[in-house]
């Protein structure tokens, strides 16, 4: 029993460590020429192109050439109704997790219309899922859209509430 | 396998969080998606007009319509609103022009479209010269100040080091340098020294910043408008091709802007030996090459190095901190400092900015309005480049949410030798008159006591000036009357200005200060940029000399300490915009003393 117990231990262990490692090694932020080579200038959803507020976007490489992007948007052009639910975009080229749920590659648009909660949207505006935020009050410069390393793969902040994005 | 141990990976950091996301907001929800502007709520009441409270003690009166500024009437384009530049003029000037010891004001005036395109005559701005007893001659014609552009901001400095206060005036459309001719006139020499510039400018700040004792101006811009292509109005809903990218407000069709209409780059204009200006914007890297939307600035000191530092507030868009690098350059620090955002990593909608030591702790903290449903903003000066936003800690947050502020300033109004802090309201949707959104396009003035760091809302008795709603925009201070109390002029859209005379008892003994610089040791004439510290007993006071601020208004330069109770004071250091510091003696009090440089210890 007690060595069935020290076997699970150490299972569990390399468990986690090769689960951090493997995080470790396959997430990078992306900063610089880097960032504003991926970052499309403006985005499509919901019968407009809105332009990108390239001062709140961000993105992420998983392993070599895997890339999350993220950004907020110029919404002066949508209607109250859109601007309610809609607020950036979520591009992904290869399938994703966010706080666990699958989103496949794709372009999304996303927002917070529910409190407490990041819904994504298609491009025609229909929510596809809705995953809890998670509220960093220890976070001390908070920005409208950011991300930063998360030993699971990369938070994705609006302000001090995030989620995670794991590659898949 | 990989999946696995993600989901284990992540299932062990949502662990690990959970306390903190089980524990409830302390502070009213803010919106997501980077501005600040909160969500759609449906009010039986408007929170913004008829609070008063019988209760309250009268701390101004409203002495408007004893003055000749009763007959002044701010005009900017039509009362439907349909276009931005028609919603945000326009500032307030107090400064003695003459030289006479008594305070001046100057306001601006807006315009209209027909005016601009020269079919009907534009509004004028108008010059006040205080005769004293709360009689004001306009002079504005002997003066030349009318102005007759579309104005939106006036700053005060001494650009010439000759001894007499010279005007900038920020337009839409050409700026104006009034460089005062001590006669009594003023002269325009924008054009010709190399300020005149075009588009659309407000709130201006001078200060040296490269330390040659000439004054420099920095000139914000705020949204690039060209009149022969205008952004829709909401006259324009109906028609096709708008439909849906029509701007809105809760539904409601609204004038468009800032947002989705273009910015306006900054202009820092660096004085050279000539009296000329040359535009060292991109060079000094104060250009905003992201076009944020300009709204007011001031030259500061914001840490203790010898360095005039600038802070930039910008509507919709980050609030930009610049520190002066000493070579003529600055570095932008608004994000890692704390300034450009508020707490939660929003951006919000600046306007104005009062600038003042509101703790004691002799650094300087910024006072920020913005729109309405968001609250206004207090930045705590850390030091080591750091502000915190601290507007809910000391009590400005909840009670400014339904306001739309403009006009702040820093004013001890009992002198007991702690700021207070006075904000002007108004919205820029006559809309908002006609939904219950819980606000009004008239608002009322808020005045907040400051007891020992944390403010207190003074109310309105009912009948008193402050239970009175304006559109207000610009504000300026001073001692109108010279009866150590500080006075108000508030500069109202479409309406005629406000003055407010300060009558609140008891109040303690004060000092004011007229601070002279040596223009031989690189100090400006006019001081812009010294630092006063004042202390008696245990307090001690700072007060800077500053050119600007407010919303594109200007305050009376002549430093103003409230004393409380005591009857003399202890020290009076003079950091000078040099650099150099000295210690002064203050041998009366309760009266204006000039202190020249180089006459102290």
């Amino acid at each position: 029993m007690k060595q069935s117990l020290k076997l699970f231990s150490l299972i569990v262990a390399l468990f986690f460590v090769a689960g951090s490692a493997a995080a470790q090694d396959g997430a990078t932020i992306l900063a610089g020429a880097e960032l504003t080579r991926v970052v499309p200038s403006s985005f499509y959803f919901q019968g407009l192109s809105a332009p990108t507020q390239m001062r709140n976007a961000a993105a992420a490489r998983f392993g070599k050439d895997r890339y999350v992007i993220s950004g907020l948007v110029d919404t002066s052009g949508y209607s109250a109704d859109v601007r309610a639910k809609y607020v950036g975009f979520l591009i992904t080229d290869s399938a994703i997790t966010l706080n666990g749920e699958s989103l496949p590659a794709g372009a999304y648009g996303f927002g917070f219309a529910t409190e407490g909660k990041m819904t994504v949207m298609d491009l025609g505006g229909k929510d596809l899922l809705s995953v809890a935020v998670t509220n960093d009050k220890a976070l001390r410069r908070p920005r409208p859209l950011m991300m930063s390393a998360d030993p699971g793969g990369v938070r994705l902040y609006n302000g001090k509430d995030y989620v995670v994005i794991a590659a898949k | 396998m990989r999946s696995r141990l993600i989901v284990f990976v992540s299932f062990s950091v949502l662990l690990s969080f959970a306390p903190l996301a089980q524990t409830p907001p302390q502070k009213p929800q803010q919106p997501s998606g980077g501005a600040s502007t909160g969500p759609a709520v449906t009010y039986t009441s408007r929170r913004t007009v008829g609070i008063t409270d019988p209760n309250a003690p009268v701390v101004f009166e409203d002495v408007t319509d004893k003055t000749a500024l009763a007959n002044f009437r701010h005009h900017s384009g039509e009362a439907a609103k349909d276009y931005i530049f028609e919603t945000t003029s326009g500032g307030v000037a107090i400064f003695d022009y003459d030289g006479d010891g008594r305070p001046d004001i100057y306001v601006v005036n807006g315009s209209t479209i027909g005016a601009m395109r020269g079919k009907e005559k534009a509004p004028r701005a108008a010059l006040y010269h205080n005769l004293g007893n709360w009689k004001f001659e306009d002079v504005t014609d002997k003066a030349g100040v009318a102005n007759e552009r579309w104005g939106f901001g006036v700053a005060v400095g001494d650009y010439n080091n000759d001894g007499r206060p010279d005007m900038f005036v920020s337009n839409f459309g050409v700026s104006r340098l009034y460089r005062n001719n001590g006669d009594g006139t003023f002269t325009d020499v924008a054009e010709k020294v190399g300020v005149a510039r075009k588009g659309w400018s407000t709130g201006a700040t001078w200060g040296d910043y490269d330390g040659d004792g000439r004054l420099d101006l920095f000139v914000p811009g705020y949204v690039h408008i060209d009149l022969d292509h205008l952004p829709p109005s909401p006259s324009d809903v109906n028609k096709s091709g708008v439909g849906q990218n029509f701007c809105q407000f809760r539904g409601v069709p609204v004038m468009c802007g800032p947002r989705g209409l273009p910015g306006e780059g900054d202009t820092l204009y660096h004085q050279k030996a000539d009296g000329t200006f040359e535009d060292v914007s991109v060079k000094a890297g104060v250009s905003d090459p992201e076009k944020f939307y300009g709204f007011t600035s001031a030259f500061v000191h914001v840490d203790d190095d010898k360095l005039l530092d600038l802070i930039v507030v910008n509507d919709s868009t980050p609030k930009q901190l610049y520190m002066n690098k000493g070579d003529g350059t600055f570095e932008e620090i608004g994000y890692p400092s704390g300034i450009a955002l508020n707490e939660n990593g929003r951006e919000q909608a600046g306007m104005g900015l009062a600038v003042g030591d509101y703790d004691n702790d002799g650094r300087v903290d910024f006072h920020i309005t913005n729109f309405s449903d968001d609250s206004n903003v207090l930045y705590h000066n850390d030091g080591d480049r750091n502000f915190t936003d601290v507007t809910f800690q000391v009590g400005l947050g909840e009670v400014s949410i339904p306001f739309l502020g403009w006009g702040t300033s820093f004013i001890d109004y009992d002198n007991d030798g702690w700021l207070d802090l006075f904000v002007v309201n108004g919205h820029v949707y006559p809309a908002a008159d006609t939904h219950q959104w819980g606000t009004s396009y008239a608002q009322q003035a808020l005045l907040f006591r400051n007891v020992k760091g944390k403010f207190e809302r003074v109310g309105a008795p009912p009948g008193n000036a402050l239970a009175n709603a304006w559109p207000g925009r610009g504000l300026a201070v001073g001692d109108l009357d010279g009866d150590g109390r500080l006075d108000l002029v508030i500069n109202n859209l479409d309406s005629k200005p406000v003055v407010l005379r300060n009558v609140a008892a008891p109040s303690g003994h004060w000092l004011g200060l007229r601070l002279v610089g040596d223009v031989a040791k690189q100090c400006p004439r006019d001081a812009i940029g010294s630092i006063a510290y004042l202390t008696t007993g245990n307090l001690r006071q700072r007060q800077d000399v500053v050119s600007g601020a407010v919303y594109c208004s200007q305050n009376d330069m002549t430093l103003h300490f409230g004393l409380g109770a005591a009857t003399k004071v202890d020290k009076l250091e003079i950091r000078w915009s040099d650099g150099s510091v000295e210690t002064f003696d203050v041998p009366a009090i309760d009266r204006v003393v000039t202190i020249t440089e180089g006459k102290g210890r």
